[in-house]
C-alpha cells in the first residue's frame, strides 16, 4: 500500500562509513538483512530493556526471535521482523529516549562500535551538546568509546571459537547483529546499587550532520 | 522536538543524497492529482479535477482508471467523492469522434481491475470496490438491477456449502456494506429480492446451528453462559461491552430495511445527489463468479475461522453504536484505515485525525475554536474516544489481532504526539473503563494485552499515571483481576525502565510491600549459595571460580565428577540434582550481567549443559526429564525476581536444545507454581505461565513450519532439476538421435530425505507438546472440579456475587480463562484429526463423569475450538 504514503520500513541513507562493499552490494544485503541498528540509546540502557521492547516485533511461530544483541545492534532472525521494528518501534521511546532503528548489513568485527569514520558513533563525532545519557560531550564520548571498545573486544573474543557461538552466517559478514551503543559496565559499577539519580537527560536537538 | 528534526532530515536527504526528483510525466501528475484529491476542500476541488481530466490530452483512460483504483482501494473515506467525480466524467463528450462518455470508459476499465481483485481473493479491495459501485448506483450511473446481481453473486458465495466461515464472512460484509450504501436505489425496484440478501447474511451470523463460536472469542467471559450452551444455542444474556461484527451488520440491515433504507442518506456522504440525472442507458455491471478458495500449501495453523468480537468501551452517546448504519460504516472505514496504513503509523495517525473532514457534517463534536455546527440529532460523537476505542478493539481482537499489538500501541502513541490535549484524555478514559471491566469478566488474554499496552504507552510518556485513584482497590483480594493488573503493569514498566524509576511514579500506599504492587527488591539474580553460611557455599564457590576463570568445559566436568564422589557421603539430597542446581545457578550467575554475558556463558559451556540435561556430567546420554526439570528450576530460582529473564533463558535453552518445548510445558505446569510463587499445590494457571507455555508451543510449531517450508523449497528444487534433465535428454535425442541415459537423479536427494525425516520427528514433538499441555490443563481443571465451592464459580449465581470472591475463586476463573485461550489460539493444531482423537481420549480418561459440570464446560470449550457438533445430551444443567 505504498501508493499513498511512504512505508516506514525503508532503509535510510545512513551508510556505514567503514564498510568496504559498494553501494549496490550494500543495498542488496540490506534487502535481506535481519540485523537492525538501534541508535540514540542511552549508555545506561541495558540489553534486557532492548530485548523487552524489540521482542514485541518478533514472531516466534515463524521461527523468529532475537538472536543476539551486540552493543547497540539487535539481531532478529528474520528480515520481516527487522522491518516490523522499523515500522513500529523506530521513533518511539526506550528508557525515555527516542530511539532510531535502521537496517544494518550485519555483524563484522569492529562493527559493534558504530558507523562513524573514526569507528565510533557518527552522532557522537559531531555532537556538540551535553548529553549525560551518552557520556557527556561528544569528545568525552569518544574517549569513553576507546575504553568501551577494549572491554567489548575482550568479551566477544572467546565467544567466537565456540561451536555454535555465532548462529550460522557466512563469509565476511557474520550472521550476527549488533547494537552499537551501550554502557560499558565495568565490574566496579555493579556494587553501587546500579542506576540511580544521574540519569538526568537532555532532550536532544539532533546535531547530526554526519547522517547523510 | 522530534518532529522538527524528522522534517529537517527528510528535506536534507532529498537535496543532497537522493537523486533529484525524476521528471514527472503529465500522466503521473494526473494520476497523483486524482489520488491526492481533496486535501483542501473536497467539494470545491471536484469540478476542477474533472476539468483537469477532461483537458488532459490525449485522453488517457488507463491513467485515470489507475488513479481511481488506488484512490478507492486505499482511501475508503474518499469513495463517495470518487463516485461523484466519476459521475462528472459523464458530462462532456471526450471528442467529436468518440461519443462514449469518459466516465463510462473509465468505469469499464475499472471493472477489469475489480475482476482482478476478485481473482486474487483480495477481499478488502473487493469490498471497497463494492462501496464505489454502490455509490454509483445511488448516483444513477450504475443500474440498480446489475448492482443487485453483483451482491447476489456474493450471496451465492455465502450459501455455497464449500465456503469456509472466513470466506462467508467476507462475502457477507460485501453484501452488507453494498446494501447499506445502495439499498435505497435497489429498494425502488420491487422485483429485487433484498430480504434474500439479508437472510444470507443471517445464515453466516447463525453459523449453521453449531455451537456459537463467539462464546470463545467474546471479550467478556461469563463462564455460566459457556456452560449454558449445553442447553441453549443462544446465550441467555449476551454480555455487554462487545459487539460481534457481522451481527452488527445484520442489525443494521434489518433496521434499514424496516424504514426502506431512508437512513442511508444520513449515514454516508452522497455528494453526487445534486447532479442532474444522466440521459441514456445506465451502466450495467457484468455478471461475476467469485472463484473458489485455493488451499495454500504448508500453511500451518489456518486462521480466521472466528467471529470478530470488538470490545466496546464507551457509551453510545460518546462513540457511535456499530449496530446503527452510520456507526457501522464509520467503524468499518476506520478499521480499513488501520489496516491499509499499517506501513506508516505516523501517516495513519494523521489520516485518522482528519477523518471528520470526510464524514457527514455534525458526525463528530466540533472542536473548541472551530465554527460551531448545528448539532445533529443522535450524533456529535467524540472523535478521539472513537479512534482510541476502535484501535483498542482491533488490538484486543481474539484469538489474535490482525497486526502485532505493538503496531496499535505505536499508533496510539503517534495520535497522542499529534494532539496531546485531546487524545491524551481519551487514552486516560479508555484505561479507566478497561480497568473497570477487569472486575466484570474481561478476558484474561485481553487483560494481558491491556497491561502490555499500558506499560509501553507509559514508557513513551514519562510513566505518568494517576495511580492514586486505584488505591482503594488495594483492599480487594490479591488475586482479583484489578490487583493482578496493577502488579503486571508495574512489572512490565520496570522491564522497559528500572525499578527505582517506576517506584517514584507510584504513591506511597502502593510501594509498601503489603500492597503487593511493586516487588520489594529491584529485579536481579539470586544466587542461592551466595550466603557464606549455606552448607554448599564452598562447593558453589569452587564451581563459580572455575567458570569465572573460563575453565575449559572438560575441566569443569572433571571437577564436578570429583565433587560427586566427595559429596556423595555427606549430602542427603540427590547428589546429581544438587550438582545440576549449583552448576546451572553458577553459570547464570556469571552470565547475569547482560543478555550477551549470558549467551556467551552458555555457549562456552554447551557441552557441559548437554551432558547435564542427560542426567550425566562428563558423559553424554539420552534426555532425562528429571535433569531438565532441575535445570529449569535452577533458572527460575536465579531469576525469580526478573521473570522475563526466565522467558529469555528458556528460549535460548530450547534454541540450543538443552531442553525441548515439551520439557518447558511440563515444567510450567508442574514446577513453576512451586519454584516461583512458592505454592504447595500447582493447580492454577496464571498469565506468566501462559507466556512460558506460549513460547514453548510456538517454538514447537515454528520448527514444524520452518521445516515444511524447507522441504517445499527442496522439492521445488528437485523438480526443477528433474525437468532440466528431461529437457536436456530430449534435446540430446533430437540432436544425435541416441539417448545418453545417464544415471538420472531419480527420486530424492539426500537432503530432501533428511528434511522429510526431520518433519516426522518435529511432528511427533509437536504432538507431544500439545498432549503435555492438555494433561496440564486437565490436571488443573479436573481437580478444581472436586472443590465444591470453586466448582460453583462457574454458576451464574456465584458470578453475580463475585464481589465477595476469595482468591481461590478468581484463580479458578483465571485458569479456565487460559484454557479457553489455549483452545482458541491453537485450535487449528488441536482440530487435526489424530491430534484431536488423542487429546479427547485423554480428557475422557481424566474427568470423573461426563455429566460433571466442569466436564461439561470443558466439553463446550473444546467442541467449539475443534469445530465439533454441539454436545446436547442430558440437558439437565445443575
Amino acid at each position: 500500500m505504498a501508493h499513498i504514503v511512504t512505508p516506514l520500513d525503508q532503509p535510510s541513507n545512513y551508510k556505514d562509513s567503514q564498510s568496504r562493499v559498494d553501494r549496490q552490494m550494500q543495498s542488496d544485503l540490506l534487502s535481506k538483512t535481519s540485523t537492525l541498528y538501534v541508535g540514540n540509546l542511552s549508555f545506561y540502557t541495558t540489553e534486557e530493556q532492548i530485548y523487552e521492547l524489540f521482542s514485541k516485533c518478533t514472531t516466534s511461530e515463524d521461527g523468529g526471535g532475537i538472536k543476539r544483541i551486540i552493543m547497540g545492534l539487535d539481531r532478529n532472525t528474520s528480515h520481516a521482523e527487522a522491518l516490523a521494528c522499523l515500522r513500529y518501534i523506530s521513533g518511539t521511546k526506550l528508557d525515555e529516549r527516542i530511539i532510531r532503528c535502521d537496517l544494518d548489513l550485519g555483524y563484522r568485527d569492529g562493527r559493534q562500535f558504530g558507523r562513524g569514520k573514526s569507528g565510533g558513533q557518527v552522532r557522537d563525532e559531531h555532537r556538540q551538546d551535553y548529553d549525560p545519557g551518552r557520556g557527556g560531550w561528544g569528545a568525552q564520548a569518544q574517549r569513553a568509546e576507546i575504553e568501551r571498545r577494549r572491554e567489548v573486544e575482550e568479551r566477544y573474543n572467546d565467544a567466537q571459537d565456540v561451536p555454535g557461538a555465532v548462529a550460522g552466517g557466512g563469509g565476511d559478514w557474520k550472521d550476527v547483529s549488533e547494537n552499537p551503543l551501550k554502557r560499558a559496565r565495568s565490574p566496579d559499577d555493579e556494587g553501587e546499587g546500579g542506576r540511580g539519580e544521574p540519569r538526568a537527560k537532555v532532550e536532544e536537538p539532533e546535531h547530526d550532520p554526519g547522517r547523510m | 522536538m522530534s518532529y522538527h528534526h524528522h522534517h529537517r532530515r527528510r528535506g536534507h536527504h532529498k537535496g543532497d543524497y537522493e537523486r533529484p526528483d525524476y521528471y514527472e510525466t503529465p500522466e503521473q501528475r494526473l494520476r497523483k492529482n486524482i489520488v491526492q484529491y481533496g486535501e483542501v476542500d473536497p467539494a470545491q476541488e471536484l469540478p476542477r479535477l474533472a476539468n483537469q481530466i477532461f483537458e488532459h490530452a490525449p485522453t488517457n483512460v488507463p491513467t485515470v482508471t489507475e488513479g481511481f483504483r488506488i484512490g478507492v482501494t486505499e482511501q475508503p473515506f474518499k469513495i463517495p467523492y470518487y463516485a461523484a467525480l466519476l459521475r462528472l466524467l459523464y458530462d462532456r463528450p471526450v471528442s467529436e469522434e468518440v461519443t462514449t462518455p469518459l466516465g463510462r470508459q473509465v468505469l469499464e476499465d475499472f471493472w477489469k481491475a475489480f475482476r482482478e481483485f476478485i481473482d486474487k481473493h483480495a477481499w478488502r479491495e473487493t469490498r471497497l470496490c463494492v462501496h464505489f459501485f454502490a455509490h454509483l448506483t445511488v448516483a444513477r450511473v450504475i443500474s440498480a438491477k446489475s448492482m443487485y446481481e453483483l451482491l447476489d453473486a456474493f450471496k451465492e458465495v455465502i450459501l455455497n456449502i464449500g465456503s469456509s466461515h472466513d470466506r462467508s464472512t467476507k462475502a457477507a460484509l460485501c453484501v452488507a456494506e453494498g446494501l447499506l450504501i445502495a439499498g435505497s436505489a435497489i429498494n425502488e425496484d420491487p422485483s429485487l429480492d433484498i430480504p434474500a440478501l439479508i437472510s444470507a447474511v443471517q445464515t453466516v451470523v447463525e453459523g449453521g446451528g453449531g455451537l456459537p463460536t463467539k462464546l470463545l472469542v467474546h471479550p467478556i467471559v461469563h463462564l455460566h453462559e459457556i456452560r449454558g450452551a449445553f442447553i441453549r444455542a443462544e446465550p441467555k444474556n449476551e454480555p455487554e461491552h462487545a459487539e460481534e461484527w457481522l451481527s452488527c451488520a445484520l442489525s443494521v440491515l434489518q433496521a434499514l430495511k424496516a424504514k426502506d433504507f431512508a437512513q442511508s442518506a444520513d449515514s454516508v456522504p452522497q455528494p453526487y445527489l445534486d447532479y442532474p440525472s444522466l440521459p441514456g442507458e445506465l451502466f450495467d455491471l457484468e455478471a461475476i463468479l467469485v472463484p473458489p478458495e485455493v488451499e495454500e500449501d504448508g500453511t500451518e495453523g489456518k486462521k480466521g475461522e472466528w467471529s470478530q468480537c470488538y470490545v466496546r468501551i464507551f457509551d453510545d452517546d460518546i462513540t457511535p453504536d456499530p449496530t446503527t448504519p452510520v456507526g457501522f460504516i464509520l467503524r468499518s472505514n476506520l478499521i480499513d484505515i488501520l489496516d491499509i496504513f499499517e506501513v506508516n503509523r505516523k501517516e495513519c495517525a494523521r489520516l485518522l485525525l482528519e477523518y471528520p473532514k470526510w464524514a457527514l457534517p455534525g458526525t463528530f463534536k466540533s472542536k473548541s475554536g472551530a465554527p460551531p455546527q448545528s448539532p445533529t440529532e443522535g450524533k456529535g460523537w467524540d472523535l478521539e474516544n472513537t479512534l482510541i476505542e476502535t484501535i483498542l478493539s482491533a488490538m484486543f481482537l481474539l484469538p489474535e489481532s490482525t497486526h502485532k499489538s505493538i503496531y496499535y500501541i505505536a499508533l496510539i502513541t503517534e495520535l497522542c504526539k499529534a494532539q496531546p490535549q485531546s487524545v491524551g484524555p481519551a487514552v486516560g478514559k479508555s484505561i479507566r473503563k478497561l480497568y473497570a471491566l477487569l472486575a466484570d469478566g474481561l478476558d484474561v488474554e485481553i487483560a494481558h494485552r491491556f497491561a502490555d499496552w499500558f506499560a509501553v504507552h507509559m514508557s513513551n510518556f514519562n510513566f505518568i499515571w494517576v495511580w492514586k485513584e486505584w488505591i482503594p482497590d488495594l483492599a480487594l483480594v490479591p488475586q482479583h483481576p484489578r490487583r493482578k493488573f496493577m502488579r503486571q503493569a508495574v512489572e512490565y514498566e520496570i522491564r522497559l525502565s528500572y525499578h527505582d524509576r517506576i517506584m517514584r511514579t507510584l504513591p506511597e500506599a502502593m510501594t509498601e510491600s503489603t500492597a503487593q504492587v511493586l516487588a520489594v527488591a529491584a529485579p536481579g539474580p539470586d544466587f542461592e549459595y551466595e550466603d557464606a553460611a549455606h552448607a554448599q557455599h564452598e562447593t558453589a564457590q569452587g564451581i563459580l571460580n572455575l567458570l569465572r576463570g573460563r575453565a575449559k568445559p572438560d575441566d569443569v566436568m572433571l571437577h564436578l565428577e570429583s565433587l560427586r564422589n566427595q559429596l556423595s557421603e555427606t549430602v542427603t539430597e540427590n547428589i546429581d540434582t544438587l550438582l545440576r542446581k549449583i552448576t546451572v545457578q553458577s553459570l547464570l550467575s556469571i552470565g547475569s550481567r547482560s543478555f550477551s554475558h549470558f549467551l556467551n556463558a552458555i555457549e562456552r559451556y554447551l557441552p557441559l549443559l548437554r551432558n547435564l540435561a542427560a542426567g550425566q556430567i562428563s558423559a553424554s546420554g539420552s534426555p532425562s526429564a528429571e535433569a531438565r526439570g532441575d535445570i529449569m528450576s535452577a533458572v527460575a530460582l536465579v531469576w525469580r525476581r526478573s521473570k522475563h529473564m526466565v522467558l529469555i533463558v528458556f528460549d535460548k535453552l530450547m534454541q540450543y536444545q538443552i531442553v525441548d518445548p515439551t520439557d518447558v510445558v511440563a515444567w510450567t505446569f508442574m514446577h513453576y507454581p512451586k519454584v516461583v510463587d512458592g505454592r504447595k499445590e500447582g493447580k492454577v494457571f496464571t498469565g506468566f505461565q501462559w507466556d512460558l507455555l506460549k513460547a514453548a508451543l510456538d517454538k514447537a510449531n515454528g520448527r514444524v513450519s520452518v521445516q515444511k517450508r524447507k522441504v517445499a523449497a527442496l522439492t521445488r528444487e528437485a523438480d526443477e532439476r528433474a525437468a532440466r534433465v528431461r529437457a536436456n535428454e530430449s534435446a540430446a535425442m533430437e540432436v544425435d538421435g541416441d539417448a545418453q541415459l545417464d544415471a538420472a537423479p531419480a527420486g530424492e536427494t539426500p537432503q530432501l530425505t533428511a528434511a522429510r525425516n526431520a518433519i516426522d520427528v518435529l511432528d511427533r514433538e509437536q504432538k507431544a507438546v500439545l498432549r503435555r499441555t492438555m494433561e496440564g490443563f486437565l490436571d488443573c481443571l479436573a481437580v478444581l472440579s472436586i472443590d465444591k465451592e470453586v466448582q460453583e464459580a462457574m454458576s451464574e449465581h456465584k458470578w453475580h456475587n463475585r464481589a465477595n470472591w476469595e482468591d481461590k475463586m478468581w484463580e479458578a476463573w483465571e485458569t479456565w480463562g487460559w484454557f479457553r485461550n489455549w483452545a482458541r489460539t491453537y485450535s487449528s493444531y488441536l482440530s487435526k484429526h489424530d491430534t484431536k482423537e488423542m487429546l479427547e481420549a485423554l480428557a475422557t480418561s481424566k474427568f470423573p463423569s461426563p455429566d460433571h459440570s466442569a466436564a461439561r464446560q470443558f466439553r463446550v470449550i473444546w467442541n467449539i475450538a475443534v469445530g465439533d457438533e454441539p454436545y446436547w445430551d442430558n440437558p439437565e444443567d445443575p
